[in-house]
């Protein structure tokens, strides 16, 4: 696996405010790299960098080998970008507005008119063709931006909070697209601060604070490394001081930092082990003959995981989850 | 090949097609529907009322003169039924051709739509003169539109057909210029509202402004001053050009002329009219030195039209303008860029410092 895209000490500052201080990143091919982060921490400055829309301070980036500052219109064409807010031509049909954007690449009208009927087909508009772009509903908006990101058949894709705005329904949608682009080879760039939602579409993620990585890599390497520890949820069937002695008993489990009953009789363990070792705790719980009905990991990894490194409150965090 | 050759031939590749994408683009947008059809007929319109009206008016003051020569008389309302339509038309494209362009660049900005322009590899110069094309060729296009009416002025004579070509030559001129002054205004503030009023501002100040300069500097320097003011402070008033264009159909001896002559500093011809006398066109040249003959008894002057002095000022007022265009057209490009290397600072704009950029 190569790094197709990679920022070397990568600096941005406005007016003396730094927005970027020193990005380090490297994104293999074929990845979904989640850039998290609260508001503010220059995910987006991050991003418009890769985009060429912003000249860095200081550093560099490569995007397939091109250089942002030395080589941008070669970074251009390998590249697709989706911004946070993006507009859109309000006097402008569905396939005109893909066909603008299909000619400002330069491609001749056969290729234009397949790789159109393609890609609404890809981002589900085929039956929309026709419409105006301002008569869709939002959600149909930013799937026509991110079929308008593919129109080059762009290697690296830089979606800027892709789902901000969406309802719940058109997440889904949006997410299973991003995995289909995926199968079909693309790396993707997606920041967000909205966790749980990177948490299941990523397969590496760098968490970004103040202009700098806290941390960066796969999920559970990222874990290992801080030794940050997990929520599980144990539901024992038992009340009272049965209850009572099934969380001592936790208690002196190794890996279990903490042991506490929730009011509804579940038990929250504050946990240190791998899933190997969680694996391990509910053997040793069924042999010490506790009636264990559910067994389960209480929050997202990404938000503990995000809380730990960034070491302040978040408002997307459950209070519940932070491990004692 | 190396990646600098590469990249030229992309830049050089892509030039062309970014034009006719955002042509194609701004053009579905402005000729959809029935805008462009309801602007064109009222302009055509506008244009066409005025020139009858002045006709008649013409006619009028002309059936109350002393008259003795109907073929003259018909030539003199034909050259001023053209003289009115010119400055009508560079009246309504010094508004039209700013408000066109005006908002091209900043409504993208204000829809947010730019961004997705900006990281397609079409260049700057592609956005830029597209979009500045693609406004123009629907003024052009009213321009176009009001042939038919101005070649009416053929019926009635007294205009020749380079006059009429002279005449929209400095049209299109204008409309460039003004347009390209509209687009950099619209690159330089983010909202269209002050694009328009600093548009306007600034073709007031080309137009209005310097003449009144002008005008100033001419009278307080006397009357028998040798020295004259600058005659490149008018050079950005159309209205100047198309007056020099007016006089070149009227001969050497009417007051078009004069005001050439004095913003020049030269002379129409070596004849002065009798008395301000009526002038008399005979069709052909005059005996003598381009000048005319006095009918003893009535105050009546001979003019030559075909010793008129002609393209003594307004070529250089074309070209003034053009440069003016180019000019605010590359300013634009370089605000459009979205990496570039240094950023204006004024009020109200984001302030973001010039960043260091290697060599490519």
């Amino acid at each position: 696996m190569t790094a197709i895209v990679r920022t070397d000490g990568l600096v941005k500052r406005y007016n003396g405010t730094l927005a970027v201080a020193g990005v380090d990143l490297d994104v293999e091919e074929g990845e979904i790299f989640g850039l998290v982060g609260p508001n503010g921490a220059g995910k987006t400055t991050t991003l418009r960098i890769l985009a060429t829309l912003l000249d860095p301070t200081a550093g560099d980036a490569e995007i397939a080998g091109w250089s942002v500052r030395r080589n941008p219109n070669d970074v251009r064409r390998v590249l697709g970008f989706m911004p946070d807010v993006f507009g859109v031509y309000d006097d402008m049909r569905v396939w005109e507005y893909l066909d603008f954007f299909a000619r400002c690449y330069g491609l001749p009208g056969a290729t234009r008119k397949r790789i159109i009927g393609d890609l609404l087909e890809l981002v589900d508009l085929a039956d929309k063709r026709t419409s105006y772009v301002q008569a869709l509903s939002r959600g149909m908006q930013q799937r026509l931006c991110l079929a308008h990101a593919l129109v080059n058949d762009p290697k690296v894709l830089l979606l800027d909070e892709p789902a901000s705005g969406l309802d719940p329904r058109a997440r889904v949608e949006l997410r299973e697209l991003l995995r289909e682009l995926r199968v079909l080879g693309k790396t993707i760039l997606i920041s967000s601060h909205i966790l749980p939602e990177l948490e299941e579409l990523c397969t590496s993620v760098a968490i970004i604070d103040r202009g700098r990585v806290l941390a960066s890599g796969r999920i559970a390497d990222i874990e290992q490394r801080l030794r940050i520890g997990s929520v599980l949820r144990a539901r024992v069937l038992a009340g009272g001081e049965t209850l009572e002695a099934a969380r001592d008993w936790f208690a002196a489990q190794p890996d279990v930092a903490a042991s506490a009953i929730l009011p509804d009789g579940t038990i929250e363990l504050g946990f240190r082990g791998d899933e190997g070792a969680a694996a391990a705790l509910l053997r040793a719980a069924v042999a010490a003959d506790l009636a264990i009905a559910s067994f389960s990991r209480a929050a997202s990894d990404l938000e503990e995981l995000f809380l730990q490194v960034t070491g302040q409150d978040e408002p997307a965090a459950t209070p519940a989850s932070v491990p004692t | 090949m190396t990646g600098t050759t590469l990249r030229r031939r992309l830049v050089r590749r892509l030039a062309m097609p970014g034009i006719t994408a955002i042509g194609v683009k701004e053009l579905r947008g402005r000729m959809r529907g029935k805008r462009a059809f309801v602007s064109v007929t009222v302009y055509v319109v506008i244009v066409a009322g005025f020139a009858w009206m002045i006709g008649r008016i013409l006619e009028e003051s002309a059936r109350n003169q002393f008259a003795f020569d109907p073929t003259y008389q018909s030539a003199s309302i034909g050259r001023g039924i053209f003289i009115a339509l010119m400055l009508l038309q560079t009246l309504m494209i010094s508004v039209l051709a700013p408000s066109s362009t005006a908002g091209t660049i900043s409504s993208e900005r204000e829809k947010q739509t730019l961004d997705l322009l900006a990281v397609t590899p079409i260049s700057s110069v592609a956005i830029v003169v597209g979009k500045l094309l693609s406004a123009l060729t629907w003024v052009f296009v009213l321009i176009l539109a009001s042939i038919p009416v101005t070649a009416l002025v053929f019926v009635y004579g007294g205009v020749a057909p380079d006059d009429v070509v002279r005449g929209y030559v400095m049209l299109f001129v204008t409309a460039i210029a003004f347009g390209a002054i509209g687009t950099f205004f619209s690159a330089l503030v983010r909202r269209s509202g002050a694009a328009t009023g600093l548009t306007f501002v600034a073709v007031l100040i080309a137009t209005v402004g310097l003449s009144f300069i002008w005008i100033f500097l001419r009278v307080t320097a006397g009357p028998l001053a040798q020295t004259r003011p600058p005659e490149a402070l008018l050079y950005l008033n159309p209205f100047v050009a198309q007056a020099d264009v007016a006089c070149g159909t009227e001969g050497n001896t009417g007051g078009w002329c004069a005001i050439i002559d004095d913003i020049t500093g030269s002379t129409s011809g070596s004849f002065q009219p009798v008395q301000g006398g009526v002038m008399l066109d005979t069709g052909g040249p005059a005996p003598g030195q381009g000048g005319g003959i006095a009918v003893p008894g009535v105050d009546v002057a001979v003019a030559d039209v075909l010793s008129a002095q002609r393209d003594r000022y307004w070529p250089r007022s074309a070209l003034t303008l053009l440069l003016l265009a180019v000019a605010f057209t590359a300013g634009a490009v370089q605000l459009v860029t979205p990496t570039r290397r240094w950023r204006p600072r004024l009020p109200g704009m984001s302030r973001r410092p010039g960043s260091r950029r290697p060599a490519a």
